[in-house]
């Protein structure tokens, strides 16, 4: 039985963009507020999985052609590369650090290694939680 | 109507280049100045003034809230009586909307003002099956529909 998707299909297009920029506060303001990569890197797949269920798996690879294997690589590859920077210094595996410097029109902002091994929390949650939906959902 | 909001913007920022100002206000300024040339110039775009737009959105979104009010404090009514003598039923609905986010507006619209509820619609989108709680006349909440809901988002996509 074929059921008409119209309206599921139309809101799903507005909304998942909404999920996806809600995602990126997300993952933004971890450091200050509630928030951070786990979070944010399941509100993005959440998005992702709502796309799925609106449309089907093949109409969303021709979308996004990423292999989730190599997201999750991509990840754990920048969160050991984020520990690995603190030998350059001379200071123990993993030690952080962060600066405020002058950006040309934003003024002062404050940045932090944190962030970027935030960064491969998120990539690595996006890529292990739709790599099991797609598994799951390919299997007959 | 992307493209005319698309110009005035341009609009705007070549007036805050002229000024030589970053303000907010010089933006406002100049978005005023970029609606008066539009609206002087609107016959040269093949869609209306974006203006008229706005406005049939804004008035689309008052007469939502207006039949949201309505039709709960007839929803009221019906729950609070000590006998239950509702008349549910299923009706179908001829739509002549085409565009996919119309018909899903429309949807939206029916289902969110109590009593109706949008069940499903038909393959060719020309066709809406609609739930009732309590109806005594088809016809009537047909063109009830058809004169509020129908028109205003119709008046929206007007070119």
């Amino acid at each position: 039985m074929k059921v008409n998707d119209l309206i599921l299909q139309t809101v799903t297009k507005v909304v998942a963009f909404i999920i996806l920029i809600f995602s990126i506060y997300l993952f933004w303001t971890g450091h200050y507020t509630p928030g951070g990569g786990f979070v944010g890197g399941l509100m993005a797949s959440s998005a992702l999985v709502l796309m799925l269920l609106a449309f089907d798996v093949k109409t969303i690879k021709n979308v996004i052609p990423f292999d989730y294997k190599m997201i999750i690589a991509t990840g754990l590859f920048i969160a050991v590369a984020t520990g690995l920077g603190s030998f350059v210094f001379d200071v123990p595996f993993l030690t952080h650090t962060f600066g405020h410097p002058h950006l040309p029109g934003l003024g002062e902002v404050s940045l932090a290694t944190a962030s970027l091994f935030d960064l491969g929390v998120y990539l690595v949650v996006v890529g292990v939680t739709m790599t099991i939906i797609q598994t799951i959902g390919e299997s007959e | 109507m992307s493209f005319q909001i698309l110009l005035n913007f341009v609009i705007a920022f070549v007036w805050m280049f002229l000024n030589n100002s970053r303000a907010g206000i010089t933006f406002v300024i100049g978005y005023i100045l970029g609606i008066l040339i539009l609206f002087i110039l609107r016959r040269f775009f093949s869609e209306r003034f974006y203006l008229g737009r706005v406005y049939a959105v804004v008035k689309l979104l008052f007469i939502f809230l207006r039949e949201l009010f309505k039709s709960n404090i007839a929803v009221i009514q019906d729950v609070l009586k000590p006998k239950l003598d509702i008349q549910p039923c299923i009706f179908a609905l001829p739509i002549t909307v085409k565009r996919e986010w119309e018909i899903t507006v429309l949807a939206n619209l029916i289902t969110l003002t109590p009593g109706t509820l949008v069940v499903d619609i038909s393959d060719d989108n020309a066709l809406l099956y609609i739930h009732a709680m309590n109806i005594n006349d088809v016809d009537e909440t047909i063109d009830d529909i058809k004169n509020t809901f129908e028109k205003a988002i119709m008046e929206v996509s007007r070119l």
